[in-house]
């Protein structure tokens, strides 16, 4: 494979013997992919500055197998930078590629969606609105794309005044005295979050902490038993009010 | 393979070294051997001299050779200003820049959640223990300038301003020679974000 001007973001760097880094680049066109950057951590390299998560990229490469040597690497105009908070929000997202991702799988659409979602993270916008959204898509385009709008096994709308447990694999499950019934299993959420979520409109605070539980469990049976990492950026020692405000993840 | 066993091994361990492959590391031991022996000798007592007598301050984590290193317990320094750094290398070269008089924390490594480095790898109860002893007025956030070092040095800013105490961030821009055609565009948005008082 020989590529040039592709369009990419670093997802992840580590140093690599003396002077080179190991990269994986998440490319619209060929996917998540591990690259080595020759002599990029020497002090004229002029990829340097420029291989950096959140970035957008135009990269060079070539190569075949599971590690290719990047031939060349530009910005492609435009700067996002993402600073405190939304920034441990860029880790979450990016851990979340790098564990569900396999290397050399295109998903050009939801690579749109990472660009999005970084921009929304630099601007106003509700961090936990924009993370929730692009998990969803995340999980669509995965295969394990969640029913918001119907029952699960049904044809029967969500009704916004219901509760439901949402079950992996089979989908909102109509509780009809949710303060007597025991939860099954999943998640409990009211019909008004999972119709905000389809919407895409996560403005009040507490659909946003019902969807965040929704999408924990949602997420829970793909990334198995080990933790994300970024998540603790979050939690760890902030005091329960701030963690509210703050916790994105 | 080499039939001298001792030559081997020496070999093997020179190899250890970053960035030294198994050429640059039988380069460097006949050179020892050939022209060199006393050189040898004293790098053997060196190494080992050094492994048995630097260990890590307790206060700040940067090398020295009793619990307190020479900074911590020099009397000229100013205990109310700390400067967080990710290793010792970092500590020596902001020292040397020679304008700083304060105190030092050794962060020993940054923030980094997809290597699976959060809080408590990073040990920052530690530094959060020296933060509430009450005599830090200022904390300056030096980590590196690349996102875990931003993101290390906003984790750090949180911690530092819940306990009332002043967090500044050193600056960044144009390097000194530096041209600015010549320098990059994030380089150059931070210095104009970043401009002062003429």
């Amino acid at each position: 494979m020989r590529e040039q001007q592709q369009c990419a973001f670093v997802l992840h760097q580590r140093n690599y013997s003396e002077t080179s880094l190991l990269l994986e680049v998440y490319t619209r066109r060929h996917g998540r992919l591990g690259l080595i950057a020759k002599g990029a951590r020497r002090p004229a390299s002029k990829v340097r500055g420029v291989l950096k998560p959140f970035q957008p990229l135009l990269l060079g490469f070539s190569g075949r197998g599971e590690l290719m040597v990047l031939t060349g690497a530009e910005t492609d105009g435009s700067d996002i930078e993402l600073v405190g908070t939304a920034l441990y929000c860029g880790f979450y997202l990016n851990e979340l590629l790098m564990r569900l991702l396999h290397r050399h799988d295109p998903h050009e659409a939801l690579y749109d969606r990472y660009r999005a979602a970084l921009e929304g993270l630099r601007g106003s916008a509700s961090h936990e609105a924009v993370l929730r959204i692009f998990e969803k898509h995340l999980l669509s385009e995965l295969g394990y794309g969640l029913m918001l709008e119907r029952e699960g096994g049904g044809q029967i709308p969500i009704s916004a005044d219901a509760t439901y447990d949402y079950i992996p694999e089979r989908g909102p499950v109509r509780v009809e005295h949710p303060e007597l019934a025991p939860r099954l299993q999943g998640a409990r959420v009211r019909g008004a979050s999972l119709l905000a979520l389809a919407a895409e409109r996560l403005d009040d605070n507490s659909i946003r902490r019902e969807v965040k539980a929704l999408m924990r469990a949602a997420l829970a049976p793909h990334l198995g038993d080990k933790p994300l990492h970024s998540r603790r950026l979050f939690q760890d020692r902030l005091p329960a009010a701030l963690r509210r405000v703050e916790g994105g993840a | 393979m080499s039939d001298i066993p001792a030559l081997e091994a020496l070999k093997q361990a020179l190899r250890r070294l970053p960035g030294v492959g198994p050429k640059s590391a039988q380069r460097m031991a006949f050179h020892l051997l050939e022209r060199d022996r006393e050189g040898a000798r004293l790098l053997a007592q060196s190494l080992t001299n050094a492994v048995e007598r630097v260990i890590q301050c307790r206060r700040c984590n940067n090398f020295g050779e009793s619990e307190l290193c020479g900074i911590c317990s020099s009397p000229r320094r100013d205990v109310s200003l700390l400067c967080v750094v990710e290793s010792p290398a970092d500590l020596v070269s902001l020292d040397q820049a020679g304008v700083y008089n304060g105190m030092y924390f050794v962060l020993m490594g940054r923030l980094s959640p997809l290597d699976g480095i959060g809080p408590e790898e990073l040990g920052l109860d530690r530094l959060e223990a020296l933060l509430d002893q009450g005599e830090i007025k200022e904390v300056v956030l030096a980590t590196n300038l690349t996102v875990e070092g931003e993101a290390t040095a906003h984790y750090i800013t949180d911690l530092v301003r819940r306990r009332n105490i002043r967090a500044t961030r050193i600056a960044y821009g144009v390097p000194v020679g530096g041209e600015l055609e010549y320098t990059d565009r994030s380089t150059l948005a931070r210095a104009l974000s970043g401009r002062r008082e003429a």
